[in-house]
Formats: structure tokens, sequence, C-alpha cells
């Protein structure tokens, strides 16, 4: 791949632009699915876009007593890094920009970057309700990180790969939504956790700590780690559609598994209310590492008869 | 500041401003982690004067500024004035025109406890409960704004009587509305008993023993779901409740999961008396006269609002203004239970324990202590206040 090519990858597609505004269409998608669901009407389709605008174009307001450079400079991270992790992942049905042994993990860390990004810009911050939201975005992180990474190494554990090009291609012979369903469920609502969706949005629950860890935050930072989140949700669900709804070969393929997936994250968060973060906390440690270590052990009692 | 740094840090503060609170109120928590070891509660953000302004309006218009105390539960306010206006100037409004105060009231009832319900669902995380209820609770709206005209502040009360009459097409409209109601709040009711996420925020949270209740007093929906009997629309039957009785809804929980079930319970009471109302209203005229004078004299004037008992008492030194009007609103007899309870629970349950209240703030801000440091007692004049409050406000005076 000549440098030129490269570029175009990264700057326009499958990365880069195409990916943000695919991220602001999936922010809308979810948006007015759960309007629709919640009875209401929902935005109108530019409302993602208008927002990003509006919050860019106004002040960005810093608050006395933090770390300047960690104020400004955690938003960038936390836009970045999931931007870098798109670079791995097979984004609209293509295969990923770059790929090397290994890059499942790498991707897996860049895209907690984000929620460490937040918890941090938390306790950068002196108020309260980011103190409290920012311990709450950090236990939160530690309770789903480890099921969510177990639940997506189950196809790598059958494709015996840690490459996602190859995991995919293995996924997409075979869905490992049939052979490890409780993966395919842990990895599903661990992308919810890691999201802040409800019912994991104890973190930034308005009615107790008005905004969490970005309370402080406005125009530019505020921007950016939205958007940042709007990209993960778009990684999260590609991520989740490759490895257990037998990859994503295609445009079209791509669009229908994760909006497929889009869905049934909207209507969970629309069915569920909010789990305080003690009872996250304990979801995730007694249901979802059970769960999947439970997976785990099946595939690996059984991994030679699917081979 | 009296506190370090050090602990101050742990202190959360909620309010006067904080998207948990629909009205002004501070609440000071201090957590150990998550858990809540103390807090304290500040009220009197939203004190409008309300008392004293009605000492500079005839007793008619009066009736109108009461009926503002309160946003949601107006036509409760101005039923208790009335009455106890009544009761001075020894006037008894018709039969008709005290059983169509009823029905107002116990639809007034079914609003207030489907707002509730969608806000304390809000509280929850919960929105689509919260988006459910407050669709379903427009049905009651439209109902109450074709008997009355209006949306909120009905004004279906005059001194004496009511405004409006039923006719045929308005019983039509309100049986239909209840008749659909009924199927959603049984739905409701299910949802808040069985869906086992929504249980875990409210089963076994806030629990108020019947003995704590009577202790600090509770009333209303809060008291009857720690087991207290106790609901003046029973106790002391008021307008036409002596002749068409209510139910009192009781359940023992004491917890936040009891405090859904009474309001929902409610809910179908008041259905069904609002059926029989219309069936059996009275004939007859909805207005008495009533003289311009109120004789001397005082008395009180108790009623059951949708969150409480409320109190009024009215004192008249035979002019056409009150002497002295006291309004006592249920919320402030609830809000110290909230104080006691959050302690020990995590943070994330303060707004459920404090919606499950249905606290009302700017309807309690109301006395104003004026005690000089020499024991003597100032009586202000509406002027006085308004320019004191003025001067407050502004930091300057008129």
């Amino acid at each position: 791949m000549d440098a030129a090519s490269s570029l175009a990858a990264i700057l326009f597609f499958p990365s880069g632009a195409f990916l943000l505004v695919a991220s602001l269409a999936y922010e809308w998608v979810d948006r007015k699915l759960l309007a629709q669901f919640q009875n209401r009407l929902g935005p109108r389709w530019f409302q993602p876009l208008a927002d990003v605008i509006k919050l860019l174009a106004k002040e960005e307001v810093v608050p006395q007593g933090v770390n300047r450079w960690l104020f400004v400079g955690l938003p960038i991270v936390g836009l970045a890094a999931p931007l870098t992790a798109a670079l791995y992942i097979p984004l609209a049905g293509l295969a990923p920009v770059f790929s090397f042994p290994g890059d499942l993990i790498v991707t897996i860390y860049l895209l907690s970057l984000l929620t460490m990004a937040i918890g941090l810009a938390g306790s950068n911050a002196l108020g309260r309700f980011s103190l409290v939201g920012a311990t709450r975005t950090l236990t939160q992180l530690f309770s789903y990180e480890a099921p969510f990474l177990l639940a997506l190494l189950g196809p790598a554990l059958v494709a015996g790969s840690w490459q996602i090009g190859t995991i995919t291609q293995v996924a997409s012979q075979r869905w490992f939504i049939l052979t490890q369903p409780l993966g395919f469920v842990v990895a599903l609502i661990g992308l919810m956790g890691k999201l802040e969706l409800p019912p994991f949005d104890a973190p930034e629950a308005e009615t107790e700590v008005v905004a969490g860890a970005l309370t402080e935050y406005s125009g530019r930072g505020l921007a950016l780690f939205r958007l940042g989140k709007a990209v993960e949700l778009v990684l999260g669900l590609t991520l989740v559609a490759a490895f257990y709804l037998g990859g994503v070969n295609g445009v079209a393929a791509f669009f229908l598994k994760t909006l497929i997936l889009l869905l049934l994250v909207a209507g969970m968060q629309a069915v569920l209310a909010r789990l305080r973060i003690d009872q996250t906390v304990g979801l995730w440690w007694r249901f979802g590492v059970l769960l999947v270590l439970v997976q785990w052990a099946i595939t690996w009692l059984l991994r030679g008869a699917w081979r | 500041m009296e506190e370090s740094p050090k602990t101050e840090l742990f202190t959360v503060p909620i309010g006067p401003q904080h998207p948990a609170l629909k009205e002004p109120s501070h609440f000071r928590i201090t957590v150990d982690g998550e858990v809540v070891t103390d807090a304290f509660v500040r009220l009197g953000y939203a004190h409008r004067g309300i008392e004293k302004a009605a000492e500079s309006r005839n007793w008619v218009r009066n009736l109108y500024l009461f009926e503002r105390v309160c946003g949601i539960c107006s036509h409760i306010h101005a039923t208790a004035y009335c009455l106890g206006v009544e009761r001075l100037a020894g006037v008894e409004a018709p039969p008709r025109a005290q059983a169509i105060r009823v029905l107002v009231a116990e639809l007034e009832r079914v609003h207030s406890h489907l707002l509730w319900l969608g806000v304390a669902a809000h509280e929850a995380g919960f929105d689509t409960l919260f988006m459910y209820s407050w669709r379903d609770r427009e049905a009651i709206m439209d109902v109450l704004e074709g008997l009355t005209g209006n949306r909120v502040n009905y004004s279906a009360n005059v001194l004496g009587g009511v405004k409006n009459d039923v006719d045929a097409a308005q019983r039509d409209a309100i049986l239909r509305a209840i008749d659909g109601l009924e199927g959603r709040s049984r739905h409701y009711l299910d949802v808040v008993t069985t869906d086992a996420l929504f249980l875990q925020r409210t089963r076994g949270i806030g629990v108020m023993t019947r003995n704590q209740a009577e202790v600090m007093g509770a009333v209303g929906p809060t008291a009857r779901a720690s087991g207290v009997t106790r609901d003046v629309r029973v106790d002391a039957p008021y307008a036409a409740y002596d002749r068409f009785p209510i139910m009192r809804i009781v359940e023992t929980g004491g917890d936040l999961e009891a405090r859904f079930v009474v309001r929902l319970r409610e809910l179908f009471e008041s259905y069904r008396l609002i059926r029989f109302l219309l069936d059996n209203l009275p004939e007859g005229e909805i207005r008495g006269r009533m003289p311009r004078r109120v004789p001397e004299g005082e008395t009180i004037s108790r009623v059951e609002a949708p969150r409480g008992e409320l109190f009024y008492f009215l004192k008249s030194n035979g002019s056409d203004t009150p002497e002295r009007v006291k309004v006592r609103t249920p919320t402030i007899y609830n809000l110290t239970s909230v104080v006691k309870l959050v302690v020990g629970h995590q943070l994330a349950d303060v707004p459920m324990i404090l919606a499950g209240i249905d606290p009302c703030f700017s309807c309690n801000d109301r006395s104003v202590q004026l005690d000089d440091t020499d024991g003597r007692t100032r009586v202000w004049t509406w002027e006085q206040l308004r320019r004191y409050s003025l001067e407050v406000e502004h930091g300057r005076s008129l």
C-alpha cells in the first residue's frame, strides 16, 4: 500500500471522514429509534451534526483549578483513540486498512482509551459531580472491560488467531452467534456498558450527578468526547457483527448487520431501567464473567469438533 | 466554611439548581464513596409571600391567588379555601356543587399521580415509563380543560359553589378517558411490581416503618405506604365525601415500591369514585349566595391533596379581606423523612427517595419568620415585604 492510498484510507474512506459521517448517522438512528420506542418524535436527521457544530462554535469554559493541558488534551485523545482503532477494524465491509498479528488486543486497548480519557477528565475537574462521575466511569470500566474482552476473544480462540482480519474470515464461514450465543450476549451488552448507554448510564445519570465526568465540559471538549462516543458505537457494532454475525463481507452486509444490532441496542435502552453503579459491577462480575467463562469452557472442549 | 477541604470534598450539593429537582431546594449530601452518611435540607428558594399577599386582597380574589400555591394540585387548594370561607360565612354550597368539587378533585388526583409516576420513573432512569405515563396523562388534562376551560389552575370553584356544571357530553368524555386510563394504569401497576430491574431500584429502598412515619408526621400516600391509616377523605369527610365515600388505600411495605403501589392503587379507587359520581350527581343548583363580607371568626379547613393532608387556617375580622391565612402543604410534613431515610443508602437512591414523597417545593416555601433579636415581632405590610424582597433580590431599594 503506497503512501497516497494509505493517507486516503486514513483521512477519507473507510476511516476518517466516512467514519465520522457514519457515526453521526448511527447516533441519529439510535436516538430516533429510542424516541420512537418511547412514543416521542425524536430528532431530525441532521440533529447530531447540528449538535456537534453548535458545540464546536461555543465558547469553551475552562474551570478554575484544572490542569489546562489535560483539560484541553483529553478530548483530543478521546476522539483520536477510536479513530486510530478504526484502522484495524473491517469498516464498511472492507478489509482493515492496517493489520498485523495481535491487532485485536491493540484495538481493544484503543477502544478503552476513550473511557479512560473521560474518567481522567472528570478527575481533573474539581466539581463534585465530575469527581463522582469519574469514579463511576472508571468503576464501570473495570466491571465491563474484562467480560467484553473475553467475549471478543471467544471467536479468536476458535480462529486460532489474534488478528482481526483472520478472525473475520473464519467468522464469515460460520456464524459464531449460533455456536457461542453466550459470548454474543455478553459482547453486545458489554458494548452498551462501554458506551454508557442505559441501563448502564449511572456514570452520567443526570438526576444524580448532572453530566457525570463531563459536567465541566462545554464547547469543543464536549463535542470531541461526544463524537468519540459516536465513533466507538460504530466500531463496537462492527466488531460484534464481524465476530458473531458471520463477518461483514460487503457494504450491504455491513450496514444490515450493524443496524440490526443497533436496533437491539436501542430496544434494550428503552425497556431497561438504570442500574446503580454497585448493581452494574455486581451484574458484570457475578453474571457477565461467569457466562463468558462458561462459553470459553464449552468452546475449549468442543474446539476439536468444530475445526 | 467551618469544614476542612478534605471533608468538603465528599459533600455533594444537590440544588438549588439541579437536574433532579424540578423546583429549587437545596440538599447537602455527605457521602463516603457512594454511601450517604448525612443529609441536610435547606428550603425557602421559592418563597412567594402568598399568605401576606392574601391579606391585601378580598375574599373572592384570594380564591384565585390560593389556586396558584400549587400548579399541580391547584383545585384542592381552592377547595380547602372555599370550604373554610363558606364555614366562616355560614354558607353551604349546594350538594351538586360539592359533588362536582369532588369530581374535579379526583380527576386532579389522577393527573397528579400519573405525573408523579413519570417523574419517579425518570429519577430511576426509566424514561420509557416516564414518556408513556405523561402521554396518558394528557387524556385527563383534556377532560379537565373540557370541564373547566383550563388545563391547570382550573378555577372550578367559586365561593359558595362551582363555576361550571357537568353536561352529558362532558360526562361521556370523562368516562371515555377513564376507561382508557384504567387499562393503562393496570399495566403500569404490573410494570412497577414485576419489572426486575426497576424493582432493584425500589424494593427495600428508603424503608420507613409505621412507627417512623407516625413520629415524623408523614402524610398522604407516603404515610399510607408505611401502613398508617390516615386519609382526610375518610377520617373527616369534607365536601361530598360523606355521600360518596372513598376507600383508604394502605400498603405495609414502607419502601419505594409500596409508595408506587399505593399511588397506583389510589388511581383505581379514583376511577371508581368518578364513575359513581357521574352516575349519581345530585340535581339542583351549583352555586349558593355568598355575602361580600365574612363575619368575624376563625376556622380551619383540612382536605386530602394528592400528596397528603392540606391544612388551611383562616381568620376574618369582619371585613371583605382576611386578617390571616395560614397554609400548610403536605410536602413540609413529608420532607423531614427524606433527610432521615437517605442515610445509609447509595447516592443513586437519593433522588428516588426524594421523589418518593412527591415533593412540591414552591408549595411549602411559605413561612417567613420576622423575629428581631430583641424578641419583638414586627408585622410587615405587603408594600414593605415587596420592597424587602426586591432589596434582597437585586441589592437595591426601590
